[in-house]
Formats: C-alpha cells, structure tokens, sequence
C-alpha cells in the first residue's frame, strides 16, 4: 500500500486511486502533521523522513483526481505549513489544486496569469513553466504549449521529462519526425530507458502506418522500428511490450517486403535479410507464447504484466496462427 | 531452507558454547592441579606444559565457527540481479512480487521502472482531464 504511495500515482488504474483516496483520512490521521524545529521536541517525537513528504504529495495528487479535496487540502496545508508557499515544488501543487478546483473556463484563465506572474518574478521557475505547459496544452492552445516547452528546454536541456512531454504533443498533432526526433533527446540523456526504445519503435511503426512519406522512407523507417525494438529486449529480459512490436514489425515486413533502396543501405537502416527476419518473428511468437502461458497460468515471478497488455498479445499471436494456417 | 540454516546456526552456536564450557572447564581443573602440585613442590614447567587447550577444544571451536558462518550464509536473502537486462526483466515480468523480502513486504527502495516517470510525467500532470475520466470510470461501475 505504502509503496504505491513513494511513487507519483500518474500511471494506476482508477481503482487503485479510489483505494488510495479511500485510506487517505486514516493516513493522515496517523502521520504526523508538523515537524518542529526545536530540538528538545524532535527528541520525543518519531524521526522526519523524506518518505512523509512523499507521501502527502502523491496522496494529494490522487485524492484530486478521485475528487476527495478535503483530504487533498489537508495534505496541501501540510506541505505548505512545512516547506511554505514560497517553495517552487509547492507552488506548482497550490496551482495544480486551483486548476482542480476551476469550474469554468474564466477561472482557468485566472490561475493561468498567476502562472505568468510568478513566471514574472522568477523565469526559471520550472515546476511552474511545467504547470503552464500542462495546463494550455489542457485548454487546448497547443501551439502556445509547444512554443512555452521549447522555451523550457532552451534553457534546461537536460530534462528528460520535458523532451518526453514534448514528444507526446507533437505526437498528438500527428508529427511523427519530430515526435521521435524529441524521444531521440531523452535517449541521449537516459541511454537505458527501455521503454522509450519501445516508445520510438512505435513511434516508427505508426508513421509507416499513417501513410506519410514515400515507399523508400517507410522501409527506412521499418528497418529502424526493428532495431529500435531489439534494443529494448536487449535492454530488458521478457519485455512484452517489445516483442509485441518486434512481431508486428517482423509481420509487416515479412508479408510486404519492402524494395531494397541504396539510400536505405548506405545509412546502414535496411532491414536485415529473410533468414533473420524469420528468425525474429519466431523468437518473438515464442517468447510472447511463453509470457501470455505463464501468466495465464498464474505462475509466481509473472504476475507483474498488465491484464489488458497480455490479452493484445494473445489476439496478436491467435491472428498471426491464423493467417499462417491459411 | 530457512528452517535447515535456522537449525544449522543453532547447531553451530551449541557447539560454541560446548568449546568455551569445555575450556572454562579445562583451565579451573588446570589451575586447581597447579595449586595442589606447587604444594607438592612440583616443577612449574610442568604446569605451564598442560595449561595449554587439548586438541579436541580448539577442533571444536573452530568446527562450530565454520558451521554458524555457513548457516548464517544460507540465511541471506536471495541477491538481487546484477545485469542490467536481468534487473529490468524482473521488474517487468515480477513487478512488485520480485522485490519482496523475506517478510513478504515490498522493499522501501522498489521504485517499479525508473524510466516509466518519462511517460506518466508526473511534472506535466494533466488533472481536469485526470478527474473527467475518473469521473466516467465510477459511472460505469
């Protein structure tokens, strides 16, 4: 329960939120409020870690979203009474309530130009540039969001969340070059990611479905989802999420083979031959069996996939069986 | 294997206590000869000969130390992978189970993926629409 808690809670499912919103009066009652600064009193009290204020932060952001604001408030007042309202961490939560809280579109206005105002005092302030970013991007003004996040990066480059964020708007508006030129920044800043490799490669992957570019770019583009994809299972035994892309990749380059193209072969990004694409398409079918059987089966050590993700990967093994049986 | 490292150290411990019984035992006899026979005007030399720990002690000591490392050894949890590759496969394919310890409670270190914050972007967290689809997820249960 508590560990979920040390994590931001941005990726659980409504229920887990709900649970936690559920315990959040109990936890609050049971943690301590304040930590005094005199020494006399820290004595007799239970030591401060850094875990508390980890907690009330993530505690608040799901009691938000669940709506539960009177224990989001209590959490709020806490952090405030501790690190006061002059801490850039906490501002960005004092705002991200009033975003919470607006009701209209009039009031999002209103916490915006606070936004810009704090922004006045102290441009550098990152967990605010963050808050406005996200919150034209939530008000649909993209290209505003687009021009403030670049501004962001200008002057902090290496801030992989903000790369991440930037490639997920571009995405969204359908650019998929820049999306995965932005992915490309966070890889040259976290090497190991592997998510991000399988990020990239789908990234690829629905570019060539799109349709953009001619016949020699999306065998490009193929070639590299491919690598992108063996890097990540490189990277991470058992990734189901890669070999969910290495077999739709390997599938659409086995079934409509791509004209080998000498730009293609001079950057080294051709696909690889027949044998090794068999191979791979193998190794994947194989190894997506294996995850979905023992997983399927309850077996200890496998239970940590997602129920929706290993239910795609049985319809994507059920439709490749079938196509080969015809 | 618990219960066998359990028994093992306890094994190790009794026998270490036996040892150093034992060599209490050995130097009061000891020293009581010596006051019997210095009486008798004996040779101090000797004393001082048979005052040293038979053979059969110092074994056991060193016997009873060897098991107690070895059972205290096969107690230590299991170790965690070092490989990259290994790590981040037991994350995925274990998820909170392979971080367990032997208490059965997740490790407070266990972060999950360090790498899924660059999707969930806590930083850039989009509430109103956070709590829209809370909202529709409670109408359908």
């Amino acid at each position: 329960m508590t560990s979920s808690l040390l994590r931001p809670p941005g990726h659980l499912s409504p229920a887990t939120a709900l649970q936690l919103s559920q315990q959040a009066p109990i936890i609050i009652k049971n943690s301590p409020g304040a930590v005094t600064a005199s020494a006399l009193s820290s004595l007799f009290s239970a030591p401060e870690t850094p875990e508390l204020w980890t907690i009330y932060e993530n505690l608040l952001l799901s009691c938000l979203r669940t709506g539960d604001e009177e224990s989001a408030h209590l959490c709020l007042g806490r952090l405030v009474n501790r690190f006061g309202d002059d801490n850039e961490r906490v501002m960005a939560l004092i705002g991200l309530m009033k975003e919470a809280d607006a009701k209209d579109d009039a009031t999002l206005e209103v916490v915006l130009k606070e936004y810009e105002a704090l922004l006045q005092e102290n441009p550098t302030n990152i967990p605010i540039v963050k808050r406005r970013v996200a919150l034209l991007r939530s008000i649909g003004r993209i290209s505003d969001a687009v021009t403030a996040l670049t501004g962001l990066l200008d002057f902090s480059p290496t801030d992989s969340e903000a790369w991440s964020e930037l490639s997920d708007i571009y995405f969204s508006q359908g650019l998929y070059s820049q999306a995965i030129f932005a992915l490309e920044e966070v890889l040259v800043l976290q090497p190991n990611a592997w998510n991000i490799y399988a990020r990239i490669g789908e990234l690829l992957l629905m570019s060539v479905k799109s349709g953009s570019g001619d016949q020699n770019d999306s065998a490009k583009q193929l070639g590299e989802a491919l690598k992108r994809f063996c890097r990540s299972i490189e990277l991470c035994d058992d990734y189901l999420r890669g070999y969910y892309g290495l077999k739709l990749t390997t599938t659409q380059l086995l079934n409509d083979p791509p004209k080998p193209s000498k730009q293609a072969e001079s950057d080294g990004l051709a696909p690889p031959n027949l044998s090794t694409l068999q191979k791979l398409d193998g190794l994947a079918t194989e190894k997506l069996g294996e995850i979905t059987r023992r997983f399927t089966a309850g077996e200890k050590g496998w239970q940590g996939y997602e129920e929706a993700e290993i239910v795609a990967a049985k319809e994507l093994l059920e439709k490749s069986s079938s196509t080969t049986v015809r | 294997m618990t219960w066998f490292s359990k028994s093992t150290t306890t094994f190790g411990f009794l026998l270490l206590a036996h040892a150093c019984y034992s060599a209490y035992e050995h130097s009061a006899l000891q020293s009581h000869r010596a006051a019997s026979l210095s009486s008798l005007s004996a040779t101090t030399q000797q004393a001082a000969a048979s005052s040293s720990l038979p053979l059969d002690i110092s074994l056991e000591t060193i016997v009873a130390t060897v098991i107690i490392t070895l059972g205290l050894v096969l107690n230590t949890t299991k170790l965690r992978p070092i490989q990259w590759r290994v790590w981040a496969g037991q994350i995925e394919r274990a998820g909170e189970e392979g971080a367990r310890n032997s208490s059965g409670e997740v490790d407070k270190d266990f972060v999950g993926n360090p790498f899924k914050l660059l999707e969930s972007r806590p930083g850039f967290v989009d509430i109103r629409k956070q709590r829209k689809e809370f909202a529709e997820w409670v109408k359908q249960q």
